[in-house]
């Protein structure tokens, strides 16, 4: 994947900060990637490449870590993350049907973005509210009891965000653009 | 250091909580229960709402987050302790509610009686938790002051005889210690029930200066949450019974292993290590003792597997999760190699109130060879969903239909899914063995981490079981054959019977498969995922035989042998609900006016069954999948 | 702890030395037993292949015999009821994941799982399991080699190859569960990595999954 124009800046500035915190041992990997993953909500290539430097191993061993553990990702998430519930109770009361409602509007599988990366698409085991299963976390919102319908209610309320935050950036660009004709 | 010098600095410390909870309860009292449970339930906004209405009314009272109770069914809860009641707990708040209680309870000493769900202290005017059928079955030791204390101060904790069972071993030898957990035969909560004790042992006799212990609090079975709900209610209980067992073992450097999908619980435990530095409970010479000890939070990173001891050591020391063969045990080379003891949260949690009320106390509550209580975390089709603690040896039908009252709506209950991926599911017959380590593993099943689901005439087993596979199939390291090639083969038999293509032949593969599976891997991940297939073909071979020869779910669970149906002589043609819930547009109007669902567009999402109104209860599902002939005959 | 001690593998009675491992103890002596993962040297055993099993008196169970310590007077079978219905189901779930086609292996007549059909009269062919099939991509960007992830058993002797023999970090285990798999860095191809083409992984491959290319 290419990196964006300024994203190879914050990669090198975030990850060189981020190696001042802790001390160049193996036993700081996982929490050197969580903290890079929070930062820049994945792991770029190139930074896996840094931390490998940093701990002076290869850089698979970084990778192996990576694609191993299911809170890393290699790809930017989408804007709004919405991660349905496959927990037992969840599970047993819609929770499948709720994952497939959304993979069904949104038109991607669970695991992936859309191309716009405006949504990503995930499944997780239960986040400790079963009294309201099913249960959908969006944007770290736990939504509870999610039929096919409060499904649709849900992505009609992101995307009615969106669209205000859109005019926004229209605003944004007309006062620019004001400002360059001045 | 002597036992009454430790004594004395203990009580100076104690005597300032006290003071400081006496100062509190002269004003009226609101506790809002925000763990996560209640946090999604809105417990927040109810907090919000206490202290907006209390500024408004111009009252002296204050508002406290405590954590949870385990009545997870009634979240948001709060409890108002006012000067001259009993503390009250009132369920389902809302802002309504809220004002309601502000205005009539905390001004006009009108308490609401009909809001309120039970007192927590004995009084002659409302009934507390004895007087229901739930209270009666329940006995809490570590849940004891879960949902009553605020998680994030330490002084809470202190004012019911926190960190006194630190003070208490400081002055004895190591020995004596583990001589106590070992005589109280506390046994592991984390899955396997192995003695606390004989670890603890273990790993004080083994060789070496350097040790470690570390608590586990990966909890990463799809159905429980009690560790969670401990650690976020009353994470002190856990930091003073890690520290005790450092003291024991020789430990100076200690470990919470927290998941990282519970930012909160990492949250509290965090803020309780800092005041428990404050206080002089951890850290150098703790209360002059000359034991030094640090605790750290090491985050885990979503992979169930690292649950297991030596997959969470190796994910620790930076490596992948993946399990090894054992011995070496951990006792003797654990982490960075060196001897370490691993309990589980729930294990930690009952060690303060050993030390302090003695092994024959412990013993005195649950079964001979389980003593004490188990935490379940009870759901599925129950009508009182939640965390419940219990004596070892209360059976599980009085779990589930005394303290749970069993399913909803009047359904049929058809079996109870105990420890996840891990443990089976028993039917009605199995209802009467009690809740204990050794009782539940004979019958297929284990004690595992908790998780208790119900399931009613509504559930599909070989569905159930399939869903466990799907989880432990993605959640396998992937490290040996039988797990990684073994779960997967499982998984696709049981796939292919739930879309009625499943053989005879296939299900003795089935069998087979499961058992090698269970004989072969190597660590207790793979070596415990057939239970759910081993126990579902034992107690519901017919729910198995019946999608194989007659392509039939006899709980109508499973979409590929179901169908959904419009009964053309309930349908009203007036409403059209159904056709406007439907989101792939498959249902049509006839020219007759009835309505009638496209079966090649229905995704079969439920919606029309959930919406069409219940007077006409018209829509349907039908297995196997065929179709009734015209005029409403099947053919 | 090098006392000499005697134990019997299969009514032969062997003279060894207490506390190697059992494994090793045996094909030293000429006693076959299936084995893909261990490693000579490793102090804590992969025992992932689950192939090595024996069943030993005083055991309830078969046991993996490359975990395993030898003690004075233990008594070994390589062969019983038990141990044969294990090693038959590991066989056949490894072939269920791995593509056949023997005669057109780089490896056929040299390769570890068709001398474990053969000791053990296994067939080499998909059974009970259905072969999953899996899509794969063959990596042969080096001069000398090339790397076929479909006929890869996970055994591991090429990253330790690579790792401890080679020093070189090439290679490594990466993803979990059926995803595991042998990759480099970022799945670029062994060209972009840091890779020698120094052939220590390719003679540990017991199978046809890493290969000299002919003509080199
Ligand atoms: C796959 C797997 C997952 C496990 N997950 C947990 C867990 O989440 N929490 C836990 O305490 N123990 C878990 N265990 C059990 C631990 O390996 C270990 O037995 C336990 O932490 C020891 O503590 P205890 O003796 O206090 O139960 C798991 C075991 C396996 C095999
Ligand atoms: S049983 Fe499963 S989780 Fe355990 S080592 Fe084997 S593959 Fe890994
Ligand atoms: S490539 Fe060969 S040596 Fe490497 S893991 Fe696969 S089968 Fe084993
Ligand atoms: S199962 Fe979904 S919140 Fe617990
Ligand atoms: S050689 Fe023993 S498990 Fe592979």
């Amino acid at each position: 994947m290419e990196l964006l124009k300024g994203e190879k800046e914050a990669i090198l500035k975030h990850t060189k900060e981020i190696f001042q915190e802790f001390e160049a041992k193996r036993e700081n990997l996982i929490p050197i990637l969580q903290e890079v993953q929070k930062r820049l909500g994945y792991l770029p290539r190139l930074a896996m490449q840094k931390i490998a430097e940093f701990l002076g191993i290869p850089p698979v061993d970084v990778f192996a870590l990576a694609t191993f553990y299911n809170q890393f990702r290699l790809n930017p998430p989408g804007k709004n993350e919405i991660k349905v519930c496959m927990g037992t109770a969840c599970y047993m009361v819609g929770g499948k049907i709720a994952l497939e409602s959304f993979e069904r509007r949104l038109n991607i599988k669970e695991g992936q973005t859309t191309p716009d990366r405006e949504y990503s698409l995930e499944r997780v085991a239960c986040v400790g509210c079963c009294t309201l299963a099913p249960v959908v976390v969006v944007n770290e919102q736990i939504e509870g009891k999610v039929s096919p319908t409060r499904v649709d209610g849900i992505i009609l309320s992101l995307q009615g965000e969106k669209s205000k935050e859109g005019e926004e950036a229209n605003e944004d660009t007309k006062e620019k653009l004001k400002g360059e004709k001045q | 250091m002597t036992a009454a010098a430790l004594l004395e600095h203990y009580s100076k410390l104690k005597e300032e909580a006290l003071k400081k909870k006496e100062q509190e309860q002269k004003q009226p009292l609101i506790m809002v229960g925000t763990a996560s449970c209640g946090i999604a339930a809105g417990a927040l906004e109810v907090k919000e709402a206490f202290l907006k209405e209390i500024k408004k009314h111009k009252l002296q009272a204050s508002v406290q987050e405590v954590g949870c109770m385990g009545y997870c069914y009634a979240e948001p809860i709060a409890i108002i302790s006012k000067p001259g009641f009993p503390p009250l707990c009132y369920g389902n708040v809302d802002e309504g509610l809220v004002k309601l209680l502000v205005q009539s309870f905390l001004i006009e000493d009108d308490p609401c009686y009909e809001y309120a769900l039970v007192a927590l202290e004995p009084n002659d005017i409302f009934p507390t938790f004895s007087d229901f059928p739930r209270g009666v079955y329940e006995h809490k030791i570590i849940m004891e002051h879960c949902g009553f204390i605020d998680p994030e101060e330490i002084d809470h904790y202190l004012v019911h005889d926190g960190y006194a069972a630190l003070a208490k071993v400081l002055s004895q030898k190591p020995e004596e210690i583990i001589e106590i957990i070992k005589s109280a035969k506390l046994r592991g909560r984390g899955g396997a029930g192995f003695p606390a004790g004989i670890k603890w042992e273990a790993c004080r006799k083994a060789a070496g200066e350097e040790k470690y212990v570390i608590c586990n609090a990966d909890e990463g079975d799809p159905g429980a949450f009690m560790d969670r709900s401990i650690l976020e209610s009353n994470p002190h209980q856990v930091i003073e019974g890690l520290a005790i067992c450092a003291y024991a073992v020789g430990a100076s450097q200690g470990y919470f292993y927290i998941r990282a999908e519970y930012p909160l619980a990492v949250k509290r435990v965090q803020k309780a290590l800092q005041q428990a530095r404050e206080k002089g409970f951890l850290g150098k010479n703790i209360m002059g003792s000359g034991f030094n000890l640090e605790i750290e939070i090491f985050q885990g990173s979503g992979a169930f597997v690292c649950g297991e001891s030596s997959a969470l050591v190796s994910s620790m020391e930076g490596k992948m999760g993946l399990p090894r063969h054992r011995p070496p045990r951990l006792t003797s080379s654990g982490y960075r190699g060196k001897p370490t003891v691993i309990n589980n949260v729930k294990t930690f949690s009952y060690v303060p109130a050993i030390i302090r009320k003695g092994a024959d106390w412990f013993k005195s509550i649950g079964t001979e060879d389980s003593p004490g209580t188990a935490v379940f975390t009870l759901v599925g089709k129950v009508k009182n969903k939640g965390l419940v603690e219990v004596p070892m040896g209360t059976t599980l039908r009085q779990l589930i239909f005394d303290v749970g009252e069993g399913p909803p709506d009047d359904k049929q209950f058809k079996a109870v899914q105990i420890g996840g991926p891990s443990g089976g599911c028993l039917p009605e017959s199995a209802l009467d063995i009690p809740i204990d380590f050794d009782s539940l593993k004979e019958a297929g099943a284990i004690m595992g981490s908790g998780g208790l689901v119900v399931l009613d005439e509504d559930d599909c087993m070989v569905a159930i079981a399939r869903y466990f596979l799907e989880f432990t199939q993605q959640e396998s390291c992937g490290k040996c054959t039988f797990c990684r090639l073994g779960t997967k083969h499982i998984l696709d038999i049981l796939t292919d019977i739930t879309r009625g293509e499943g053989t005879m032949e296939s299900l003795q593969i089935l069998q087979e498969l499961a058992e090698d599976v269970k004989d072969g891997s190597l660590c207790n991940l793979g070596k415990t995922a057939p239970n759910p297939v081993l126990t579902t073909l034992k107690y519901f071979k017919d729910e198995y035989l019946a999608h194989i020869m007659e392509k039939r779910c006899p709980a109508l669970m499973c979409k590929e042998i179901t169908l959904y149906y419009i009964l053309p002589e309930k349908c009203t043609k007036l409403c059209n609900v159904c056709v406007g819930s439907c989101p792939t547009e498959a249902i049509f109007t006839r020219e007759d006016g009835i309505k009638v669902i496209d079966q090649g567009k229905c995704v079969k999402c439920d919606n029309c069954r959930k919406t069409c109104p219940p007077e006409h209860d018209a829509v349907v599902k039908l297995s196997p999948a065929i179709l009734p002939e015209e005029g409403g005959e099947k053919k | 702890m090098s006392r000499e001690i005697t134990i019997t593998i299969d009514d032969k009675k062997i003279r060894t030395v207490e506390g190697k491992i059992l494994l090793w103890v045996a094909l030293a002596n000429d006693i076959y037993i299936p084995h893909l993962c261990a490693i000579e040297g490793k102090d804590l055993p992969e025992a992932s292949c689950r192939l090595c099993f024996v069943e030993i008196e005083g055991k309830n169970k078969p046991v993996t015999s490359c975990t395993q310590p030898v003690y004075d007077g233990m008594v070994v079978r390589t062969r019983t009821a038990k141990v044969d219905r294990l090693v038959k189901t590991a066989f056949e779930l490894l072939l269920s994941d791995h593509r056949l086609g023997c005669a057109s292996c780089p490896k056929n007549r040299n390769c570890e799982l068709q001398r474990i059909a053969k000791e053990r009269k296994l067939k080499l062919r998909h059974t009970r399991f259905k072969y999953l099939g899996r899509e794969t991509a063959v990596d042969d960007s080096p001069d000398s080699f090339s790397f076929d992830p479909s006929r890869c058993v996970l055994c591991g002797q090429c990253i330790w190859a690579d790792h401890e023999k080679a020093k070189v970090g090439a290679i490594g285990f990466a993803r979990r569960g059926l995803g595991r798999t042998v990759a480099t860095f970022n799945y670029e191809s062994l060209k972009d990595s840091p890779c020698t083409e120094c052939g220590l992984c390719v003679e540990a491959c017991p199978v046809g999954a890493l290969s000299f290319k002919k003509n080199t």
